[in-house]
């Protein structure tokens, strides 16, 4: 029998999650997901709301900041968010990189 | 079942403390990881370390792991009798033992874990969410496309039983994907344990390079070689896109580098597609025949151009 098909969508970059979907999704502690934000590597949409929320590019972050620290057995969320950072950067220069190559050719 | 000798993998003796093993599993890690290491099978080799960690840092798994006792890796072998139900885990494939041939020792502490998670809570699990690397051609990209994954893996049923299961998936991806974008498909990822809802499957989407379109954001550019002449005269040229040839129309005065827009016709987005360049080169022939060098002696001859002013005259 052929599997039914299904529809991949497009991350809602409007949808806004709060800590406990996040934390949900990526089974990160709330206190974790605090250290992201104070080293940078994601923001909420309203720093002084009593409630955060935060846009979908931030679920992939913390995601990535839970795979680094179980793949390599980090005890340390700030040294993870700080490598989390740079590779935000890193990913940064290379569309850079690709988007100054399509206009060299 | 084939027998893995988690501790040989991790390099550690079968009676290391927690710390002996955290310590061997980092220092592999480091090794292996397939976003920092240059080791060849770097990928297989982390997956293994991986797999040995996960099973070793856990008290109880390692228990269980050790009560099946020691083989020689790579050895066919079988857990003793009622091996998973003293560990609170249903024995794979069924009551007798039978179906250990297609079980892999990983999916045996994947279902243990999961079966001791569920009788502990008694509540409802939500399946795990699953990440799939999936690489495309640019023209599946731009255009949208179908693919079949396979999501096959270890399964639990209600009982806590664990069985490899194939789960073929039929995927529609949207037209306009870039690469390094992200899809979602929700509930495609692992099953829910006691009515729990099933995690969401995300892809991670690579595009293949094409050899006419560069992309740029939504743009797309391409090259347009000129001749010479097709430069200063203008011409209509037949140029392709994603969507399709069109016929160019190049004003005269061509300069190489000049982009010539084409508005909308880039990657399709909901708000509004990007735009595709067309890139003028400047092609000279490589062979010139008597009466083109003569012509173009002649327009040496007769034009005042200098393509050079910032060298001071020549």
């Amino acid at each position: 029998m052929q599997p039914e098909l299904v529809d991949a969508l497009f991350i809602d970059d409007a949808h806004r999650f709060t800590i406990t979907e996040i934390v949900h999704i990526t089974g990160l502690a709330a206190a974790d997901v605090t250290v992201l934000v104070e080293c940078g590597a994601i923001a909420p949409q309203d720093p002084g709301a009593a409630a955060w929320t935060f846009p979908a590019g931030s679920v992939d972050v913390a995601r990535r900041a839970r795979a680094l620290r179980d793949e390599f057995a980090l005890d340390d969320v700030h040294a993870v968010a700080i490598i989390v950072r740079f590779e935000q950067r890193m990913r940064t220069l290379e569309r850079e990189i690709a988007a100054l190559r399509a206009r060299l050719g | 079942m084939k027998y893995k000798d988690y501790y040989a993998t991790l390099g550690v003796a079968r009676d290391a403390d927690e710390a002996a093993i955290k310590s061997a599993y980092r220092k592999l890690a480091r090794k292996y990881h397939p976003d920092v290491s240059t080791e060849k099978n770097a990928e297989e080799r982390f997956k293994e370390v991986s797999e040995a960690y996960e099973t070793l840092r856990d008290a109880e798994k390692r228990a269980a792991y050790d009560e099946l006792g020691t083989h020689a890796q790579g050895q066919d072998f079988r857990p003793p009798p009622d091996w998973g139900s003293a560990f609170g885990a249903g024995a794979p494939g069924g009551a007798g033992g039978e179906g250990f041939d297609d079980i892999d020792l990983a999916d045996l502490f994947a279902g243990f874990g999961r079966a001791r998670g569920a009788r502990a809570a008694n509540a409802p699990i939500p399946g795990r969410d699953y990440e799939a690397a999936v690489r495309i051609p640019f023209e599946a990209a731009y255009h949208g496309t179908e693919l079949e994954l396979d999501l096959g893996g270890a399964s639990i049923d209600d009982e806590g039983r664990v069985r490899r299961v194939s789960r073929p998936v039929k995927l529609r991806i949207p037209r306009g994907v870039v690469d390094g974008q992200r899809l979602r498909v929700p509930g495609k990822g692992g099953e829910g344990l006691r009515g729990g809802p099933a995690g969401d499957l995300y892809l991670d989407i690579r595009v293949d390079d094409h050899p006419l379109y560069r992309v740029d954001g939504t743009d797309i550019h391409v090259d347009l070689p000129l001749a010479p002449w097709e430069a200063a005269l203008g011409a209509t040229v037949k140029l392709p896109t994603p969507a399709g040839s069109v016929e160019l129309k190049v004003p005269a005065g061509a300069r190489a580098g000049q982009k010539l827009r084409l508005k909308g016709r880039g990657i399709a987005r909901a708000s509004g597609n990007g735009d595709l360049y067309a890139v003028v080169t400047i092609v000279m022939p490589t062979v010139i025949d008597e009466r083109a060098r003569e012509l173009y002696a002649e327009l040496a001859k007769a034009s005042t151009f200098d393509p050079r002013p910032q060298f001071g005259g020549s």
